[in-house]
């Protein structure tokens, strides 16, 4: 891996030359918010926009997002600008009229000095009410789990992840990946008497040979041992007994 | 015939040919593109063919007829164009058929009445070059279209057809590149990137496999340059795709076209079968040894699919959504495979580049924008339709020299440019030259080249509505300022045009458009605040007549208006009453005409019919 020097809020620090700004900076300790970028899921970032820096390189300066934006030898990066917190509190001002109900989002942009919406808010339906839809849920189920139960559906501001049809997904293992990926916290995952529903659909939950309690969705073993030829016995324990 | 083997073989037969053309032959040609089609051209040459038979007359013998693409002209369509007497005959109709065979076919005699008449000065034009809309015009990338049938390979032969792609073959790559870096072409879709340096960048990349794409998802309303390109003339398309493909190494081309262009498919189709029968394309092209063959691919009409990394995606079968462009497509386009991707006209203008040479090509045009440029003119103005033009000819003599000035004397007001994105230049700019970064310095763009012409009664703050009205519908969603900037800045902009207007609402209109251009992923995201932007800096005060007066200046925002009728000039015809749907407007016969203003739905018909201009909107 080629190692090669960027400047980033005057600092000059040592990286792998094409990682991305974003990874480079929390290397280092330094803070840019962040929401739709998961660095173990290839296809995520570029669509939250919150995490935009100044990027100087070859005489040029461009707001890029640091998450999906190489590091690569002459490059100055700038987090704390003027323009990038204008910038930043614009994203975030829209995405608190399209989310008032968010913490996360009410959070950052409180950080940010945001915390009042001048626009109309969206009048949202109950299901993207939280949802800045980023997409990553959808980037983790087809590239993490590998299973592609959901995808982004229509467009512009009505753009949502959605199962197809919006009918109980017939692939869907009921990992619940994409819950725990969600940067706001937008899709409801519930468990109820050892049965998890997620996406519109029930998923009887595997309970632990020693303490009772359910731990693993059956499909989602099912969906295991058929990747990877894993011993079903294994899953019979919650991980606290194994 | 079979395959041609080798550039001998081409020029031998294109020689054999020509030997079969007679010059002196009359000859009809009917327009096929897809404006004249509408307008019935396919009924006009179904006559032709009648007359033909019933009067005993051979085809190839006593005359030649053809169907070509289009001439642009399409609002006089269907057109009818002859030889050798170069005449145009427009809104032919199939019972004019007989009248044409028998006086300017057989007789060699104009029929007047079809000819162009001027609409000031009442003068008969017949010569098809001597057309006011013709006449300033020179055409490249339309060289061919009007005269050629497109479906017939042989035609563009005989014009030269696969000349530039023989040249290329005699050429190294190395030189290809210079040569078109030379001539200045810049990309015809819209950015101007110079198409030279994107061929050297991509033929730079160290890769196996290199794509070549063209870019046919012209998506901008009232744009259709390309189209009647892939219609007219789709050999030029496939020839200089070929030499791009010499050029930067590529073995594959794609072809997106949106599906809403049938005809072009349908055109570009048979074309690809001709030219792969022919040996232009395929596993030894002319007997060289060049690998290479297109692939066409329909996009589903999502005007972002027009971006070029969007493109990329529905060509590989995903969902037409931008990407980041850190990494160019030159280094990663198409299957993350080093792409070159030009647009149907930058690649209608190489094999004549090659074939005349840079110096040729760079000697028209301006400084930095070299050549010409397809516009798309329509709107308020007498001439409407697609005009070919050396770069750096100025917005008014557009206007005036081809378009034939404003429609009905009115004030020209503005042109908006570029498509949905660009802005609006108003009339005291409207000598500033037509070239890309004089378009870009003024506010808009030259996008794919459309040009709407804007009278006095157009409101420059329902322009900005109806166009991010376009953006907010065609924004795929995947970045939050084109997504959620896009409606609140059209929330605004009803506000304004319905009355609820703010003082602060051109700040926040300011504000959006700002983040907008520094923080939406995508070009069309970034340019996606010009409407409004170019229009608040040029028409200020119209923003805040609307705002602080609650006035529509042009008469236009439905909420600001009232129609009224005066007294003085009604002459009592009953005509407005009779129209009115809402019948709403009461009077006798011969006294003056009154609206009931509580029932009127302002939709403007009594203003339209009232002869005597009595109609007043305030």
């Amino acid at each position: 891996m080629e190692k090669i020097s960027v400047i980033i809020d005057g600092k000059t620090l040592h990286a792998v030359k094409d990682r991305c700004v974003l990874q480079v900076a929390r290397e280092n300790g330094i803070y840019i918010p962040s929401l739709c970028y998961n660095s173990e899921v290839e296809s995520s970032g570029g669509s939250c926009r919150v995490c935009l820096v100044e990027a100087h390189q070859g005489g040029r300066m461009r707001l890029v997002t640091s998450c999906n934006y190489p590091v690569r030898a002459g490059l100055e990066v700038k987090t704390d600008t003027p323009l990038v917190r204008r910038i930043r509190r614009g994203v975030l001002e829209l995405l608190l009229a399209r989310v008032p109900d968010s913490e996360v989002i009410r959070e950052m942009a409180a950080r940010e000095g945001v915390t009042e919406v001048r626009f109309r808010r969206d009048e949202g339906e109950n299901e993207r009410y939280k949802c800045i839809a980023c997409a990553l849920c959808t980037h983790v189920c087809a590239e993490v789990v590998g299973v592609h139960a959901i995808a982004m559906t229509e467009r512009g501001a009505d753009k949502k992840p959605a199962t197809p049809y919006h009918k109980p997904s017939e692939v869907c293992i009921g990992c619940g990946a994409c819950a725990y990926a969600c940067p706001t916290g937008a899709i409801t995952m519930k468990e109820t008497d050892g049965v998890r529903r997620i996406w519109g659909k029930d998923f009887p939950m595997v309970r632990c040979s020693v303490c009772g309690a359910p731990h693993i969705p059956e499909a989602q073993v099912d969906w295991i041992v058929k990747r990877t030829g894993k011993d079903r016995a294994f899953f019979d324990k919650c991980p606290d007994h194994r | 015939m079979g395959a041609i083997n080798s550039i001998e073989q081409l020029e031998s037969y294109r020689r054999e040919l020509a030997s079969k053309v007679r010059a002196d032959l009359p000859t009809v040609m009917v327009c096929f593109g897809t404006g004249c089609q509408a307008n019935g051209s396919r009924l006009v040459a179904e006559a032709f063919m009648r007359v033909i038979e019933e009067q005993g007359l051979k085809v190839g013998v006593n005359l030649g007829i053809k169907t070509t693409g289009c001439h642009g002209y399409c609002e006089n369509g269907p057109l009818v164009a002859l030889k050798p007497q170069d005449l145009l005959y427009l809104k032919v109709k199939p019972e004019d058929v007989a009248e044409i065979v028998e006086e300017t076919v057989k007789g060699g005699r104009v029929v007047e009445r079809l000819v162009y008449r001027d609409k000031i000065t009442e003068e008969l034009v017949a010569r098809y070059s001597e057309i006011p809309f013709y006449k300033h015009q020179h055409r490249i990338a339309l060289r061919h279209i009007g005269t050629i049938d497109p479906t017939s390979i042989d035609d563009y032969i005989l014009v030269g057809g696969y000349s530039g792609l023989a040249k290329a073959l005699t050429m190294k790559p190395e030189e290809l590149i210079s040569e078109v870096e030379r001539s200045g072409l810049r990309g015809r879709g819209g950015g101007g990137f110079p198409t030279g340096t994107k061929w050297r960048s991509c033929a730079a990349v160290d890769s196996d496999v290199r794509y070549v794409m063209c870019n046919g998802d012209e998506g901008d309303p009232g744009a259709f340059m390309d189209r009647s390109i892939m219609e007219g003339d789709p050999h030029s398309v496939i020839e200089g795709m070929i030499i791009g493909a010499l050029a930067v190494g590529s073995h594959q081309g794609y072809i997106y076209v949106r599906d809403e262009y049938p005809l072009a498919v349908k055109n570009l189709t048979s074309a690809l079968e001709a030219a792969r029968e022919k040996g232009f394309l395929g596993p030894d092209i002319l007997g060289s040894g060049f690998a290479f063959d297109i692939k066409i691919s329909r996009g589903g009409g999502a005007f972002v699919c027009g971006e070029s990394s969007a493109l990329m995606r529905s060509v590989e079968g995903n969902v037409g959504e931008p990407r980041a462009k850190y990494i160019r497509s030159v280094e990663r386009g198409l299957y993350n495979r080093p792409t070159v991707l030009n647009n149907v006209e930058t690649w209608a203008n190489v094999p004549e580049i090659i074939l005349k040479g840079a110096d040729w090509y760079a000697g028209m045009g301006t400084e930095r924008s070299k050549g010409t440029k397809v516009f798309s003119l329509v709107g308020k103005v007498n001439n409407t339709g697609l005009v070919e033009v050396p770069m750096g000819i100025t917005i008014r003599e557009l206007v005036e020299n081809i378009g034939g000035g404003v429609l009905g004397g009115k004030r020209f007001k503005a042109v908006q440019t570029g498509g949905p994105s660009g802005g609006c230049i108003p009339e005291r700019l409207a000598d500033l030259p037509i070239d890309f970064d004089s378009l870009t310095e003024a506010g808009s763009m030259m996008g794919s080249g459309g040009i709407i012409v804007m009278d006095e009664d157009t409101c420059m703050v329902d322009v900005a509505r109806y166009f991010t009205a376009f953006l907010v519908e065609e924004s795929c969603g995947k970045c939050t300022p084109c997504r959620d900037g896009l409606p609140r800045m059209l929330d605004l902009l009803n506000d304004i045009t319905e009355g609820r207007g703010g003082d602060e609402h051109v700040a926040m209109l300011e504000e959006l458009c700002d983040l907008l251009t520094w923080g939406a992923l995508c070009g069309l995201g970034t340019s996606a605040a010009n409407p409004v932007l170019s229009t608040i800096k040029y028409f200020r005060e119209e923003y805040d007549a609307h705002i602080k007066e609650r006035r529509c200046p042009a008469g236009v925002c439905k909420a600001l208006i009232t129609y009224s009728i005066d007294a003085e000039a009604c002459t009592g015809c009953r005509l407005c009453a009779k129209k009115c749907p809402q019948e709403c407007i009461s009077g006798e016969r011969k006294k003056p005409h009154v609206i009931d203003t509580t029932r009127c739905i302002k939709c403007g018909v009594c203003k339209d019919v009232c002869a005597y201009d009595a109609v007043r909107v305030s």
